[in-house]
């Protein structure tokens, strides 16, 4: 793999990265989420991945939003 | 003239003032009782302009640690196809703010991108720098910011290799493989092209150019300066001229 980034490789591969990501997608009404489960069992929205604008003016799923299933 | 009252039947006046998210759950019982189901929560009706946001470093072969903000190419991949195949999408706009990433996952966003049949404009906002620059010029028009920059530079080893001259070559292909799809898709030349990557003392700690946005312009390796405004502007007068296109070829 060949990385042609501004970025440095060390800021890239950190050492302390332990920490696995959680996220994971998630599809709302044929919206693609990229969302990440807190404690309590529910999920946050951290991105929309959609390509159509509209799914991005839908206030279930603004990015920091709380999508439970009770 | 006569304001148009709003008044519901069943509700009184009360709330005339609720957001019609509270008026929803009546209108969705009656509906039960009048057909006994209900709709599939329906959205706005399809935008035909859709648009590709690509941040933060291109992620390819390898996951990036969760630090890094990645665009992952199984995820923009699959969307380029599903905008390809749907008809009711017209166009797309392609926002570009990245700072480079993997060089195979960068030429295949770039090669879809560049085969894609529906009229696509990009735009450069902040940077599209190293394998962000293919990626901008592949699209059918592209504008960049004023103030947005793109970096040029060679291609870097990163992690383990060996000092042999195969090496060198290896990382040559690898690079004539984006000056190649930069010089095809974008008026600049290839010696420009180069001459921009290893030009001495514009970078402190490396070879190379940072092109802001006119001079971008000015080198031919993207079409205008411009925002939003103007990308959506020249979407649509592409979307306009394909669709005439196929008029004529159907008759």
């Amino acid at each position: 793999m060949i990385l042609y980034t501004l970025t440095p490789p060390e800021m890239i591969f950190t050492n302390d990265n332990q920490e696995v990501s959680q996220q994971k997608m998630y599809h709302l009404d044929g919206i693609p989420l990229l969302v990440e489960s807190d404690a309590e069992g529910a999920y946050r929205v951290v991105r929309v991945m959609s390509s159509d604008p509209a799914h991005y003016l839908d206030e279930r799923c603004t990015p920091g939003a709380k999508i439970s299933f009770l | 003239m006569e304001p148009i009252k709003y008044n519901k039947p069943d509700d009184g006046g009360g709330n005339e003032q609720e957001t019609p998210k509270e008026e929803k759950p009546s209108s969705l019982i009656e509906k039960i009782q009048q057909l006994g189901q209900t709709n599939v929560p329906q959205l706005a009706q399809d935008s035909k302009i859709h648009c590709l946001t690509i941040v933060g470093q291109i992620e390819g072969h390898m996951t990036l640690p969760p630090q890094n903000k990645t665009t992952k190419y199984e995820h923009l991949i699959p969307q380029l196809v599903a905008i390809e195949q749907n008809p009711k999408i017209e166009g797309l706009l392609v926002v570009l703010n990245t700072v480079g990433g993997d060089v195979e996952a960068g030429l295949a966003i770039s090669e879809m991108l560049a085969s894609l049949s529906k009229p696509t404009v990009s735009i450069v906002l902040g940077g599209g720098h190293s394998i962000g620059v293919p990626i901008a010029v592949s699209c059918d028009y592209s504008y960049i910011a004023e103030t947005a920059t793109m970096t040029i530079h060679p291609i870097r080893l990163t992690g383990l290799f060996i000092g042999v001259p195969q090496t060198f070559e290896y990382l040559d292909k690898m690079q004539d493989r984006v000056v190649t799809f930069v010089t095809k898709h974008s008026k600049i030349t290839e010696e420009k092209f180069k001459e921009l990557m290893f030009e001495k003392g514009n970078l402190t700690r490396d070879i190379g150019t940072n092109v802001v946005g006119t001079d971008a312009v000015k080198y031919g390796l993207i079409d205008e300066v411009g925002g939003i405004g103007q990308a959506m502007k020249k979407l649509n007068e592409l979307i306009a001229i394909s669709s005439e296109g196929t008029e004529g070829m159907v008759q």
